[in-house]
């Protein structure tokens, strides 16, 4: 008798269970998902690194895969977008420009990088330049390094110009120039990320190497460069620079150097120099500037910032080095360092023999600092750029994603889905192995914000990624 | 004895499931008032009194054993905020809450000796280690099982007291993805597994002025569940960079299973019609934090502590039988349950809403020492939108449906 019971028992139990388990919950509203007054159906992106997808100092198969464009393009087409041809390097030279990995940590907890040299798309390991041409339609039309400067050169598309623009110009076309090339794609809907070069280049040279772009030139070429992409009635999204003091490469250094400065000042003060800080060379001149510990910036205050370069020639302050100069004038001029190199010495007025950075005759290089002089440079390029970029946005009733008012917002950190986001180096998860270039999650919070400017200002809801999906820095 | 029910109780399937009341608690600890909204604690209907009410078990006339369990398939469905579409669902395995009752005492003593085992307290959620808030949780369960002996005296026919001595014991597992992702894509994860235990008390009052309305008041008290030295287990990327920062390999816990106090009313109109109404004052407030200690840092702290802030809420049931024929039984019920979870405060291990239960069951006399009990429990929890800003859970979307089928089989003699 009982069995029977037990059995009945067990069969209802299982038999309910089964009918049961296909009532799932379900939300009362359906997704709504709209383009609004948008044509999503042809989508470009115009832009320089950050639009193709450059991370970890380097341009591979992975990081065009997961650029801003395409994450935008995978979201549009929840909405009607089209297609989104990209310049994808193949399977085999998946490394395409070759890029930095973190292999490790130094007993002291420094990363130790190592460059990726397998599977390249270059020519050699030392050519910048491609092997195979990309032939097809490319709607990603990002070219690292570009600025906008560049955008109306001829010739910046052949085996002179720009590797990855000479990558994708076709052979027969060598002299089109960029805007060219953005005026023949024929958009519906654009994204526009162009100028940062304008600023960063000169920034991450410390001053010492690159240009800013003059205002006046910034201001004709992105007047035509915006006509141009809205001549046939496009609707678009422009971005503004970002402030490129805020990144790593140039947050990261200071904080640690700090005290390593103050105490070898303290240590040559003990031994009768009578120096207030390190001494420094300001901008392409052998102007010398003293940098007091003090004034390094930290969380506790200071201006000067150091770059994510010069944490390998720090460890050097004090002892009689040229290595710096030496290792400058190789890779400028592989044919014959050593004139180069007298020539350096001679220009910059610098004696190897001395302490370097403690002895105003071996000061540290330009190239690691950027000073308050080149920082106030920078600052007004960059926000005389920002002004043009939105006005023109606002002429043409375009979205703007504010990249600079962006990425100031987050200095303090944020977190996101039980995950912490800062701009630290590597721990911080938004920028990638090169301090400048954000990770393919920071590419996709990016895309995401873009998305919420499109929404707000077309009526459209296109709906944002999940970022969690997107890796930040793989760890060994 | 003790160890013995468990051995027999360690052979099925223990985990007592989210989704069918406030917060973890799980209100389903007898067949005949699951099937009547869980109301009952004004009746004295059978041997499950030990838990509702302790002061009606002298006034059953017999002695018997109850065996009753669930099959709890509950669902909770994720969507994130907008504008963003990406949605998640649980795959929770089938849970099974259960109840075992025994009473015994001579015939005509107003004395009754009850021991029951039961499931008040447990989640068993389990969303993957893909979705959205996997940094949060991965998959979490809770147990706990109430081993309560019972003493019942009746001092007349209108006025029974009874108190019982509660120890609990179960475990807690908690599994959930750390954002540090290996050179081969594997993310970080790791595993809180522990055994804990506690101790309570049920006490309760049954008072019937007329034949026709009975009244019971309870109060089942706090159970602080404690959990020592239970296993840390980390999955990391393998630099020591990173492990050092993940030390701990033990953990402590404390997690408050709330007092609840409840007001039960029954009223028998005629012979074959009983109606119950409960209140139950739920006392979540005890639940301020969830709180890790470990032995060994983790990432510089030697704790994490996320606050909950749950608050008192308090359910309201109704339920009905009616006895159709000799063997047959018939009973429907419903209840509302407020949500302990305040805005900001929630989370995916208890993605809590205000939740409406809809319940029937009945009652097969199959001889006169053995009835058969079957009900069916129909949870549907409040849509809910939250930013989840002050618990640090994982903003979005939650609904929560439950589907809970159950038996029991009675044994009087």
């Amino acid at each position: 008798m009982k069995n029977i019971f037990y059995k009945f028992g067990a069969a209802a139990l299982l038999s309910s269970a089964f009918l049961f388990s296909g009532c799932d919950p379900e939300f009362e509203d359906d997704v709504q998902v709209s383009a609004g007054s948008l044509n999503l159906s042809k989508y470009v992106a115009v832009g320089n690194s950050l639009t193709a997808g450059y991370q970890d100092n380097g341009l591979y198969l992975e990081g065009q895969v997961f650029s801003y464009p395409n994450i935008l393009a995978n979201q549009f087409s929840f909405a009607g977008g089209g297609g989104f041809a990209q310049p994808l390097f193949s399977n085999e030279q998946r490394n395409g420009s070759g890029y930095l990995r973190l292999s490790g940590f130094t007993a002291t907890g420094s990363p130790i990088l190592q460059p990726v040299t397998t599977n390249l798309a270059t020519e050699s390991a030392t050519s910048a330049f491609f092997k195979d041409e990309f032939t097809g339609e490319v709607q990603n039309l990002g070219i690292p390094g570009i600025r906008l400067a560049d955008i109306k050169t001829p010739g910046y598309g052949s085996a002179q110009g720009n590797p990855y623009f000479e990558r994708i110009t076709p052979d027969a076309n060598q002299l089109q120039t960029y805007l060219q090339r953005v005026a023949a794609s024929n958009p519906t809907f654009f994204s526009s990320w162009l100028g940062n070069n304008d600023v960063l280049g000169y920034a991450t040279a410390g001053g010492f190497a690159g240009a800013l772009t003059p205002v006046e030139t910034f201001t004709n070429l992105y007047t035509e460069l915006i006509n141009t992409l809205t001549a046939n009635g496009a609707e678009g999204i422009v971005a503004t620079i970002p402030d490129v003091r805020a990144v790593p490469f140039f947050t990261t250094v200071g904080p640690t150097a700090k005290p390593l400065l103050a105490a070898a000042v303290a240590a040559a003060n003990a031994q009768g120099l009578p120096i207030t800080g390190v001494t420094a060379l300001s901008k392409n001149t052998a102007t010398r500037i003293t940098i007091t510990p003090a004034s390094i910036k930290d969380a506790s205050g200071g201006s000067i910032l150091l770059t994510l370069t010069s944490s390998a020639y720090l460890p050097l302050i004090g002892q009689p080095t040229g290595r710096y100069w030496r290792e400058l004038a190789a890779s400028q001029n592989p044919t014959n360092p050593t004139a180069q190199l007298q020539g350096y010495l001679a220009n910059f007025q610098i004696d190897t023999t001395k302490a370097f950075g403690l002895d105003p005759r071996n000061p540290i290089p330009s190239a690691f600092v950027l000073d308050d002089t080149e920082q106030n440079e920078i600052n007004a390029a960059t926000a005389a750029f920002n002004d043009i970029i939105k006005a023109q946005a606002n002429a043409k009733g375009l979205a703007i994603f504010d990249a600079y008012q962006y990425f100031n917002s987050i200095q303090a950190g944020f977190t996101q889905n039980g995950v912490a986001y800062s701009p630290a180096f590597i721990t911080g998860n938004l920028f990638s192995l090169d301090g400048v270039h954000p990770t393919q999650r920071g590419y996709a919070i990016i895309a995401n914000e873009m998305i919420k400017a499109i929404n707000a200002k077309y009526g459209s809801t296109i709906p944002t990624i999940d970022v969690t999906q997107f890796r930040a820095v793989l760890f060994p | 004895m003790k160890s013995k029910i468990l051995a027999f109780l360690g052979s099925a399937v223990l985990s007592a499931g989210v989704a069918t009341a406030g917060g973890f608690q799980a209100n389903l600890q007898g067949q005949k008032q699951i099937g009547m909204g869980h109301a009952g604690t004004g009746l004295a209907l059978d041997q499950s009194s030990i838990f509702f009410n302790p002061g009606a078990l002298a006034h059953l006339r017999q002695n018997g054993i109850q065996l009753g369990v669930s099959a709890l398939n509950a669902k909770i469905a994720y969507r994130e905020p907008s504008p963003g579409i990406s949605s998640a669902q649980t795959d929770n395995p089938l849970s099974t809450p259960f109840q075992v009752y025994a009473s015994y005492g001579k015939e005509e003593s107003p004395l009754r000796f009850g021991i029951g085992v039961y499931t008040p307290y447990g989640s068993s959620v389990n969303w993957g280690n893909l979705w959205q808030g996997r940094f949060g949780l991965n998959e979490l369960t809770l147990q706990a099982i109430f081993i309560q002996p019972t003493i019942s005296y009746r001092i007349s026919d209108k006025l029974g007291f009874g108190a019982g001595f509660v120890y609990s014991t179960g475990n807690v597992n908690l599994q959930r993805s750390i954002p540090l992702q290996a050179s081969n894509y594997a993310e970080g994860q790791v595993e809180l597994d522990g055994n804990a235990s506690g101790f309570g008390f049920n006490l309760g009052v049954f008072f019937q002025p007329v034949e026709k309305l009975s009244l019971g008041l309870t109060y089942r008290s706090k159970v602080e569940m404690e959990v020592k030295e239970g296993d840390v287990t980390f999955m990391l990327p393998s630099s020591p960079l990173i492990t050092s920062q993940f030390q701990a390999t033990q953990f402590d816990a404390k997690l408050p299973l709330p007092a609840n106090i409840t007001l039960g009313i029954g009223f028998r109109p005629t012979e074959k019609l009983a109606i119950a109404v409960d209140i139950q004052h739920v006392q979540w407030s005890a639940y301020k934090a969830l709180r890790f200690d470990y032995n060994a840092p983790i990432r510089g702290e030697n704790f994490s502590e996320s606050p909950r802030n749950y608050e008192d809420v308090f359910i309201y049931r109704l339920g009905a039988q009616y006895q159709v024929s000799d063997i047959l039984t018939l009973r429907a019920g419903a209840y509302y349950d407020k949500s302990p979870v305040q805005e900001g405060y929630l989370t995916p291990e208890t993605p809590d809403a205000d939740s409406r239960g809809v319940s029937a069951g009945l009652t097969l006399a199959l001889s006169e020492k053995v009835d058969l009990d079957a009900s069916f429990l129909y949870i549907n929890k409040k849509q809910r939108t939250d930013d989840a800003s002050k618990s640090g859970g994982v903003a979005g979307t939650y609904k929560s449906v439950a589907y809970i089928p159950g038996v029991g089989l009675n044994y009087k003699f």
